[in-house]
């Protein structure tokens, strides 16, 4: 047993724990914290892969940043727990789910022992912070040019949609607020 | 299947797993009624298809594989955005967050 | 195997670096806000205890013996006592020993109608990242002992910065659930306080970290103090150092932004429904923030472990080298964490929309500016 596989061993049974209790979880805030815990998983399972860069952004963006969203979500919104689905999805959605998952694995294992094609660009995978961003800013600047229009346009529209709708303005100005008109003062 | 000790490289194995929690997630999101949880199964499958990225590229020793997962996180990210702020605003017009609530449209 | 041992002892050394700035922390506090305000503070406890006095009444020993014995045993217990007693007056006593002895047998509550699990799950999301980001952090120059080289470090990651980074993203997860399961207004309302604050700031935080970053070529923190041998980080880019020490002190929520704190406002704030070990938890880990920001600070903009004039008195590479680099990376690392201290306690704080108002509109826009700059510099190759 060499370590990659005791490493392996550990992160597939904290992964697939994580994802059971995210599905079979009654609390939907124990939900997004078995979430958090997969998320995490993940990252250590993408730095045992050699993508040093994209174990570190996995936990700045996902956990940090959209899992704490989520979180505010649920608390504010104070979602509670739901019932039981109906046993008739169970079994409908345990047979598709399961199905599917087998139509996938036996399609890696078809290609499990495949050898790499002969004309395959064999560049370093060392994925480090350098060689990530010399192919990103090389080969793939477009993309990125227009990723970061697309979340230009997400911010906009999250903060369209978050908006409260006012026809009329605001209710009243900060003078009208604060100063007494002088027939309701003493007399 | 024969036992992954020295057949099967460790990279197909991480690939293999992406599959079982795709799957995992997959149900989920069929089971769930609230948005909320069936978002969170999305995000879930998501980061199971990242994984069979990583994986695959660790595979071919090709850095491809890992800018697209560079761009994936970012979609998710967004689309998380925006998902949330539709899922308060139609909190705030019915009070519910059920998927079935939302159903005005259907015949 | 040998790597084990030094890693163990690594491990075991950087917790008692972590624990004794956090306490060292906790004390300047407590004695510098009494200094501060112009109040004497804790100098009870240990102060006035009496000194136990050797009598040989009843013993059968001649008395020409006994006297002068009795004499020099009960010398010697006071001079043993002094030091204990000029500790108590200084109030050392009173915050390590004192609070923590109440802290640890107080009654502990968990406020009804929360979620015990989420409630005992808090405190330890707000300390782990706190001790985790230490890891990367190098403590002292590279040393030689027994031709076996030693890099002091835990963990030696190429992105140190970056794990930097993530654990600051972390720490925002303690807060939240804080704040949520006091199950009351007041801890609701500064639990969200706290995250917004702390998910604005993380911004700033980043531009400046990447501007830092572009300059020095490296996210590798050794190589950044490395980098920084004759002239310190701060005297090549002021703006960036300026930046990132505002963003450290809204990220601990220290200084003037601990609105989520609020002492007069808010009760506690987020933790207002924690007693017991839990606030103390919490109370450690916002000291061991204060140490880590300080430590940031001072690695990556102040030279580390170089001063102009103590570099060449060893020789490098010896272990005495990195004793002596490793106490003035201290001695910055208190002056920097008494800076923050005595700036908490001088300045008023921001009202909220004041501190939105600064992390977005003001702090992201100059750090983005600094980026700019800072790229076209490295460009066209200063």
């Amino acid at each position: 047993m060499t370590t990659s596989l005791i490493v392996f061993a550990v992160c597939a049974a904290l992964a697939i724990v994580s994802a059971i209790g995210v599905v079979a979880s009654r609390n939907p805030v124990y939900s997004a914290l078995f979430l958090l815990g997969n998320l995490l998983t993940m990252a250590v399972m993408f730095a045992a892969l050699n993508a040093h860069f994209l174990a570190v952004a996995q936990i700045i963006v996902y956990a940090g940043a959209i899992m704490v969203l989520f979180l505010f979500v649920i608390m504010l919104l104070n979602v509670k727990t739901e019932e039981r689905a109906s046993p008739l999805l169970v079994v409908i959605g345990g047979l598709a789910a399961v199905s599917f998952g087998a139509a996938l694995l036996k399609s890696y294992a078809a290609i499990a022992h495949v050898a790499l094609p002969a004309g395959a660009v064999t560049g370093s995978n060392n994925g480090t912070v350098k060689a990530l961003g010399l192919d990103l800013f090389t080969n793939y600047v477009f993309p990125f040019e227009v990723a970061s229009l697309l979340i230009i346009a997400a911010i906009v529209g999250a903060v369209m949609l978050s908006q409260k709708l006012r026809p009329h303005g605001p209710d009243k100005t900060l003078a009208a607020q604060v100063v007494k008109p002088q027939e309701q003062g003493v007399k | 299947m024969p036992l992954p000790t020295q057949d099967i490289p460790i990279e197909m194995l991480y690939v293999g797993l992406s599959a079982i929690l795709f799957s995992i997630g997959a149900f989920g999101f069929i089971l769930r009624r609230s948005s909320i949880l069936a978002f969170m199964c999305v995000e879930l499958m998501l980061n199971a298809a990242n994984l069979a990225l990583v994986g695959f590229s660790q595979r071919a020793q090709n850095l491809d594989g890992q800018i697209a997962v560079f761009f994936v996180m970012v979609v998710a990210a967004a689309e998380a955005a925006v998902g949330l702020a539709i899922i308060i605003s139609v909190f705030r017009a019915t009070r519910s967050i059920e998927t079935s609530e939302s159903a005005l449209l259907r015949w | 195997m040998i790597e084990l041992v030094v890693l163990l002892i690594k491990l075991f050394l950087v917790f008692n670096v972590i624990m004794g700035l956090a306490s060292i922390c906790t004390w300047i506090e407590r004695k510098g806000s009494a200094l501060i305000q112009d109040r004497i503070g804790a100098n009870r406890a240990g102060a006035e205890i009496p000194v136990p006095q050797f009598s040989a009444v009843g013993l059968p020993i001649w008395g020409f013996i006994a006297k002068p014995a009795v004499a020099v045993i009960n010398l010697t217990l006071r001079l043993a006592f002094i030091p204990l007693k000029v500790l108590g007056v200084l109030g050392v006593i009173n915050t390590l020993v004192c609070d923590a002895v109440k802290a640890i047998t107080k009654e502990d509550f968990v406020p009804e109608g929360t979620n015990k699990i989420v409630h005992a799950l808090a405190p330890f999301m707000a300390v782990f990242p706190v001790f985790l980001a230490f890891a990367v952090i190098p403590l002292a120059p590279d040393f030689t002992v027994f031709d076996y080289k030693i890099r002091p470090v835990v963990a030696e990651v190429d992105a140190g910065v970056l794990f930097f980074l993530a654990m600051g993203s972390i720490a925002v997860y303690g807060v939240v659930f804080a704040g949520w399961c006091g199950n009351n207004k007041f801890a609701l309302l500064g639990g969200l306080r706290a995250t917004a604050q702390m998910i604005s700031y993380e911004l700033a935080m980043g531009l400046s970290i990447v501007a830092a970053v572009v300059t020095y070529g490296t996210f590798d923190l050794y190589e950044i103090v490395e980098k920084q041998n004759p002239v310190w980080g701060v005297f090549t880019q002021p703006l960036t150092a300026l930046i990132l020490f505002i963003v450290g002190m809204a990220e601990t929520k220290r200084g003037p932004f601990d609105l989520p704190e609020s002492e007069s406002e808010l009760v506690a704030g987020y933790f207002t429904e924690y007693s017991g070990m839990k606030f103390l938890v919490f109370w450690l880990g916002e000291f061991a923030e204060i140490g880590l920001f300080a430590l940031i600070i001072s690695i990556m903009f102040f030279g580390g472990w170089h001063f102009p004039g103590l570099d060449s008195i060893f020789e490098k590479g010896t272990w005495m080298a990195a004793l002596l680099g490793h106490a003035i990376l201290m001695g910055k690392v208190i002056f920097f964490s008494v800076l923050q201290i005595v700036l908490r306690w001088t300045l008023p704080r921001f009202r909220f929309d004041q501190l939105m108002n600064l992390g977005w509109k003001i702090l992201l826009p100059i750090s983005m500016v600094n980026l700019v700059i800072y790229s076209t510099l490295k460009l066209s190759g200063f």
